[in-house]
C-alpha cells in the first residue's frame, strides 16, 4: 500500500458568481516531492491555493492535511499543523527589515531563544546576508521573492507553496532560486507544490505537474507527459509565443 | 518674547500626552483599518475613573493606572469581541456607526453617573511649580510629559522586539500573510485594541493631575488624536510625537495669544489643512 499523501483535496469546488473557479479538484501530494501546478491565466490556480491554506473556504470538498480535514480552519493553525505558502504578488511586511520578517515566520514553531539562530540560518541559505537589515519595501523583486521563500520556510513547514516565485524574474535569478528549492527540497524533505508560469521552472523542478484548465484538472503526469498531452497543448502550451515571451522577461 | 516661550514650552508638555493619546488610536487604526471613533471617550471615561479612584479610594492620580491600565485594557479586549470583530467584513460606514455609536453611549453614561458639573481631584503628590529663570512650570505638566515619552518609548521597544509586537505590526501590513505565517490575526486585533484603550488610561491619569474632567472631553480628545493621527500617517512612532508636540503648540500659542476658546478651532484649522494639502500625513508611509 502506498503511503498517506501529506496532501489531498476531495471535491474540490468553488465558484464566485457564475464562475467556477475551481472545480472538483482531486488531486494528491505526497511526502517529499516536488509538484507543479501549471495552466493558462484564470485556470484556478491561485484560488486553489487559497482553499487549501484556509484564506477562502470552498463551497464544496475536502483539503485533508496529514490525515486531518483542513477545511474551515483557520489559517494560523493550518500554518501551525505545517503548511506554509508564498504570494504571487509578493506580500513581504514591508515596514519590517528582511531579518524582522524571516522573524516572524521563526516565531511559528521556535520559542525566543532559538527563533535568532533560526533566522540565521535562514539568512545564510538564502544568501541573504548583504540585505538582511534592509526594509522589505525598499528591495527588489527577486530579493523580495527570496525573503518570502525563507520567511515561510522559517515556520517549519512540511508542505510550502510557493505561488508564481519565478514570475519577473531574470533566467540567471531563475536558475539560481530553482537551485535554491531544490536544496532546501534534499535538505529538509519539505514537500514543495509550485503554481508556476514559467514552464523553464516547473519543467526543470518538478517531478509531477498537474494541468488546470478553467477551474478542472485537465492532466497530470510526468513533465515528459505533460508536455506531450494533447489537451495540454491545446488548454497551455500551444500558446508558444506566449510561453516563450515569459520565459524571457 | 518670555510669554511666547512659556507658550511653546507648555505646549510641548500637553503635546507629549497628546502624542501618548494619538498612539492608542494608531495602534488601533493600523492594525485593524478602524477609526475608532469612541478613543476620545475611552480617555475620558479613564479620567473618570481616576477621579472615582482618587475621590473614593484615595489612590493618587498618578498612580491610578495601577487599577485603570488593566480595567481598560480589558474594557478594550470586551468592546473588541463584542462589536468590533462583527464589523470587521462589512463597509467602513458600518465601523463608523458602531464605534460612534460607542462613542455617544459612553457620552451619555458618563453624563448619567458622573452628571455634567466637572470633576476634579483636589490634591496629586506631583503638585507644585518648578522655576527656570523667570519660567514657570507645573510640577504635575512636566511628570506627565516625561511618564508619556517614557510610556512611548516602552510601546516603541514592545512593537520593535517582542513577538507579540512583531505580530501586531506583520498584521497591520498584511493580515492575510500574517495569518499564514501562524499569527492568530484575530488574536493580535484584540491585543491591539486593548493596548490602545489601556493607554488612554495612562494618558487619563495624568490628566488628571493638573486638570478636571467634564463630559465634552471626549470629543476634544477624540479629534485631537484624529488630527494628530493625520498629521502623522501611519508607520512611524518618532511622527506622532513630532505631531503630537505640533497640535500642542499651536493650540497653546492660540490660547496665548488669541483667546482661550480657539483652541479647538486650531486644532479643527490644522485638520483640515493637512487633509487637504497632505491627506497621507507628514511622516506616513509612501
Amino acid at each position: 500500500m502506498l503511503p498517506e499523501p501529506i496532501l489531498k483535496t476531495l471535491e474540490l469546488t468553488k465558484s464566485f458568481g457564475n464562475l467556477i473557479a475551481v472545480n472538483n479538484i482531486e488531486i494528491e501530494i505526497n511526502r517529499g516531492e516536488i509538484v507543479g501546478l501549471i495552466g493558462p491565466n484564470g485556470a484556478g490556480k491561485t484560488t486553489f491555493f487559497n482553499l487549501v491554506t484556509g484564506l477562502e473556504a470552498p463551497d464544496k470538498g475536502q483539503v485533508v492535511f496529514k490525515g486531518v480535514n483542513i477545511v474551515s480552519m483557520p489559517p494560523h493553525k493550518i500554518c501551525k499543523l505545517g503548511m506554509s505558502r508564498t504570494f504571487q504578488i509578493t506580500r513581504s511586511f514591508g515596514e519590517m527589515s528582511v531579518e524582522d520578517a524571516i522573524r516572524v515566520g521563526a516565531y511559528n514553531r521556535l520559542g525566543e531563544n532559538e527563533v535568532q539562530k533560526k533566522v540565521d540560518e535562514m539568512v545564510e541559505f538564502f544568501e541573504l546576508g548583504d540585505i538582511r537589515k534592509t526594509k522589505c519595501s525598499d528591495l527588489g523583486l527577486a530579493s523580495l521573492r527570496k525573503v518570502e521563500v525563507a520567511r515561510a520556510t522559517a515556520t517549519e513547514p512540511e508542505l510550502l507553496l510557493l505561488d508564481e516565485v519565478g514570475a519577473g524574474l531574470t533566467s540567471v535569478e531563475l536558475i539560481k532560486l530553482m537551485a535554491e528549492l531544490k536544496k532546501l527540497n534534499q535538505e529538509t524533505e519539505v514537500t514543495l507544490c509550485v503554481v508556476e508560469h514559467v514552464m523553464q521552472m516547473v519543467m526543470g523542478l518538478c517531478e509531477r505537474i498537474f494541468v488546470l484548465d478553467a477551474g478542472k484538472l485537465i492532466a497530470k503526469g510526468m513533465p515528459d507527459e505533460i508536455s506531450n498531452n494533447q489537451k495540454v497543448v491545446e488548454a497551455y502550451l500551444g500558446r508558444r509565443s506566449y510561453i516563450e515571451s515569459d520565459v524571457a522577461c | 518674547m518670555e510669554t511666547i516661550i512659556q507658550s511653546v514650552f507648555s505646549g510641548i508638555l500637553m503635546g507629549c500626552i497628546y502624542a501618548l493619546i494619538a498612539l492608542g488610536l494608531s495602534l488601533i487604526f493600523g492594525v485593524m483599518n478602524v477609526v475608532n471613533f469612541a478613543h476620545g471617550n475611552f480617555v475620558m471615561l479613564s479620567m473618570y475613573f481616576t477621579f472615582w479612584a482618587g475621590s473614593l479610594y484615595k489612590i493618587d492620580a498618578i498612580f491610578s493606572p495601577i487599577i485603570t491600565f488593566p480595567l481598560l485594557f480589558l474594557f478594550g479586549i470586551l468592546v473588541y469581541h463584542g462589536l468590533i470583530k462583527q464589523t470587521l467584513q462589512e463597509h467602513y460606514t458600518i465601523q463608523i456607526a458602531v464605534t460612534v455609536g460607542l462613542m455617544t453611549f459612553l457620552g451619555a453614561i458618563t453624563q448619567l453617573v458622573w452628571q455634567a458639573r466637572p470633576r476634579a481631584l483636589a490634591y496629586s503628590i506631583v503638585q507644585g511649580t518648578i522655576r527656570f529663570g523667570s519660567y514657570t512650570i507645573a510640577l504635575s505638566r512636566l511628570i506627565s510629559a516625561i511618564i508619556s515619552l517614557i510610556i512611548i518609548m516602552i510601546i516603541s521597544y514592545f512593537l520593535a522586539k517582542t513577538w507579540p509586537g512583531m505580530a501586531i505590526r506583520a498584521t497591520s501590513d498584511d493580515s492575510n500573510a500574517a495569518s499564514l505565517m501562524g499569527i492568530n490575526f484575530q488574536r493580535t486585533y484584540a491585543l491591539a485594541f486593548a493596548l490602545g484603550s489601556g493607554l488612554t488610561a495612562i494618558a487619563g491619569g495624568l490628566l488628571m493631575t493638573f486638570q478636571q474632567v467634564d463630559p465634552t472631553m471626549g470629543l476634544r480628545f477624540g479629534l485631537l488624536s484624529f488630527c494628530i493621527l493625520a498629521l502623522a500617517g501611519l508607520g512611524s512612532i518618532t511622527g506622532l510625537v513630532i505631531s503630537g508636540l505640533i497640535v500642542g503648540i499651536s493650540e497653546s500659542l492660540a490660547m496665548t495669544f488669541w483667546d482661550p476658546r480657539a483652541r479647538t478651532l486650531v486644532i479643527y484649522l490644522i485638520f483640515i489643512l493637512v487633509l487637504w494639502f497632505k491627506p497621507r500625513g507628514i511622516f506616513g508611509r509612501k
